[in-house]
């Protein structure tokens, strides 16, 4: 009897759907509450779909539509690159390719206290996740994990930062690891920091790397695994 | 104000940085040399005169067009030449709606200096009547993408499209021979522009302390560099115009490499603009040449020419004698003129004002027809030349089948003009060749 909600929609998870397709039928679920993400929208007992993408379900209740963007939908959990626009008395601006500048507390960092607010360089990359994101306010971005740590959020230094799309991120991101990225440590090593927002940081000693890193996950974006594990390989021994 | 932060693009001080220190070990952010020009793609819109030129990221549409206008005061035997640059925002969020912007202004002038100092473009020959009437040719150019180094993009852009550009022929007429006739495109080719040598924009970017010189900057290391020079340059190696962009000071020797680079580049650019010019121009002379609905439309008329002949034997008896004699003559080399255009791929400047259902129907039996069709065309020829040939031992017949021939040929003119004028032609050679023989 629990399942029975999610059987209309069963056949269209991790499938294409289209703005106006029904996904579930909010008549038909008794007592349970389901959680919707970006692309969905609640018209009065029908779930429909907002935007072209693939339905994604998690369980026990969260659905939401997935989009290759160059724009991204800040939404509360992701972790995503900003780049610091301002800093006012109490908020950094930062910039995270969403529809309005983030928020980032001056005190949103581990021990933060009004005494040791961090200095940061307009432009500065940050690595920082999203807490807030609700409709008609500005997005609250923070640089602790839940339990108030830093891990590894903060700033990040040196290395190269270029944007791709939101659905390249989210491959990169996957797991397993994504061939490209796979192959390529194998062979070499750097640091990468994705975020779910279209940017990508990679650094390593030495510049070339970097550039040969961040040009291979550009240019086989829009491979198969198998394509991609083999320009990655031929690619890395004409290096050699 | 904050609604514009949120749409300006910015640039983070870690990709500055790594700009600058990865061109101390003669590396760029996409893979190139520092003297490496970037993917260049050319392509033709279906119209004459326009143009989509691609450099990597960046993309630019140019199109030509031309008008008759009153010359300038001081110069009036010389066509004019304006260029206007369209900076949308779909191509860069920074780039504003309405007016145009600095970096605007600048690519129209530079690409203008480059046509204009350099007299690459024969003005003079677009004069129709002295200080009354001349041509005025407009550049349009678009930024569909900026991917960095516009400038480049937009001249090559707008020489691609000069080059494909045909205005309309005028002729001067009237009573006082001072009217301008327009002849339409199907009745007379239209003229192509007389363009002497293509100036080509190359544009170098100097960057950091040492003032290190790339060529083609994209628009991440725009943002970093301190200064730009574009040279124009032929493939003589005449240096068109220069402009200097941006505080940093630059060294005469610098410039002189720089000058050096830039006359390979052009020449290889050049080479290309040639080439993808010469492309769609062959493809352009074999679009008029029309094969398939051809042969469709000469096997329908064979047929349509048996219909009306049953019908006009009965109002032939009006005819004339005279008019008898004169068109048995004729009538066996209309014929065989016909053979003749079935057979061949006649040219045909109507080939866009076909009839649509009789394009569909080419178009449907193209495959599978067309050697039926071949088939169909003799047999039908055969059985006119014969029922011809009979008329003509019958020594008089009635004067049915001579009227049927042309009232078929009158149909025939009327269904396409353009298979008249060729024909006439061969209609001289095969009355002469007949009178020969008979």
């Amino acid at each position: 009897m629990e399942l029975k909600p999610s059987i209309p929609s069963s056949s269209l998870i991790d499938q294409h759907v289209f703005p106006g397709d029904v996904v579930l039928d909010l008549s038909k679920i008794t007592s349970q509450t389901i959680k919707l993400g970006g692309g969905l929208r609640q018209d009065g007992d029908l779930i429909s779909v907002m935007k072209g993408g693939v339905l994604r379900f998690s369980k026990p209740n969260k659905y939401w539509v997935e989009t290759s963007q160059k724009r991204y939908v800040p939404s509360a959990g992701d972790n995503v690159l900003g780049i610091v626009v301002d800093a006012r008395s109490d908020n950094f601006f930062v910039d995270i390719k969403g529809p309005t500048l983030a928020f980032l507390p001056v005190l949103a960092f581990e021990g933060g206290t009004r005494r040791n607010i961090p200095k940061f360089e307009m432009g500065t990359l940050l690595y920082v996740r999203v807490v807030k994101a609700d409709t008609g306010m500005n997005p609250e971005l923070s640089c602790m994990d839940a339990s108030g740590k830093a891990a590894e959020y903060g700033p990040l230094k040196e290395g190269f930062m270029f944007e791709t799309s939101t659905g390249l991120s989210r491959t990169l991101l996957s797991s397993p690891t994504c061939p490209v990225l796979e192959t390529l440590g194998k062979k070499i090593a750097f640091e990468i920091a994705v975020g779910l927002n279209g940017r990508v940081w990679v650094n390593s000693s030495t510049p070339s790397i970097v550039v040969l890193v961040s040009n291979t996950i550009i240019q086989t974006a829009s491979m198969s695994p198998t394509q991609q594990k083999i320009r990655v390989e031929s690619l890395l021994q004409k290096m050699q | 104000m904050e609604q514009r932060f949120a749409n300006s693009w910015r640039m983070t001080v870690n990709e500055k940085k790594f700009i600058e220190t990865a061109l101390l070990s003669d590396l760029r952010t996409d893979g190139r040399g520092p003297f490496d020009y970037r993917n260049l793609t050319i392509q033709f819109g279906s119209e004459d005169g326009s143009s989509e030129v691609q450099l990597g990221q960046t993309r630019v549409m140019g199109f030509v067009t031309s008008q008759l206008v009153q010359p300038y005061r001081d110069r009036p035997n010389e066509g004019t030449l304006a260029i206007f640059t369209e900076f949308s925002p779909m191509a860069d969020p920074s780039f504003e709606v309405g007016r145009p912007g600095e970096s605007a202004v600048e690519l129209g002038r530079i690409v203008d200096r480059g046509l204009r100092e350099s007299k690459a473009i024969d003005t003079e020959s677009l004069c129709v009547i002295a200080g009354k009437w001349v041509w005025s040719v407009r550049i349009d150019l678009h930024i569909l993408d900026n991917g960095g180094n516009l400038i480049d993009a937009a001249n090559i852009a707008a020489l691609a499209a000069l080059l494909t550009f045909r205005r309309p022929e005028c002729t001067l007429g009237g009573e006082d021979g001072q009217e301008v006739i327009m002849h339409p495109p199907e009745v007379r080719e239209p003229l192509p522009l007389i363009v002497h040598h293509l100036p080509i924009a190359v544009t170098f970017a100097f960057i950091g302390n040492q003032s290190i010189v790339i060529i083609d900057p994209s628009h991440l290391e725009e943002a970093v560099m301190g200064g730009k020079l574009t040279a124009t340059l032929n493939t003589n190696g005449d240096v068109c115009a220069i402009q200097k962009a941006g505080g940093e000071g630059v060294l005469q020797s610098v410039v002189m490499q720089c000058l050096r680079i830039a006359s390979v580049k052009a020449a290889d650019i050049t080479g290309k603009i040639k080439k993808a010019v010469e492309l769609y121009k062959t493809s352009r002379d074999l679009k008029k040449i029309k094969r398939h609905p051809d042969s469709v439309n000469i096997s329908n008329k064979l047929k349509d020419m048996e219909k009306p002949k049953l019908k006009l034997e009965k109002t032939s008896g009006s005819q004339s004698d005279d008019m008898e004699v004169e068109s048995h003559s004729s009538k066996k080399d209309e014929h065989k003129c016909k053979a003749v255009i079935g057979g061949t791929s006649s040219w045909d400047p109507y080939s866009k004002v076909a009839d649509a259902d009789e394009l569909k129907e080419s178009l449907a039996s193209q495959d599978v027809e067309t050697p039926d069709q071949k088939m169909d065309v003799t047999p039908h020829e055969k059985q006119q030349l014969n029922v011809i040939d009979e008329s003509l031992r019958d020594a008089d017949p009635s004067p049915s089948l001579s009227v049927a021939a042309e009232a078929g040929e009158v149909k025939n003119k009327a269904e396409s003009l353009s298979d008249a004028v060729k024909p006439k032609h061969k209609r001289k050679k095969k009355n002469l060749s007949n009178s020969d023989g008979s």
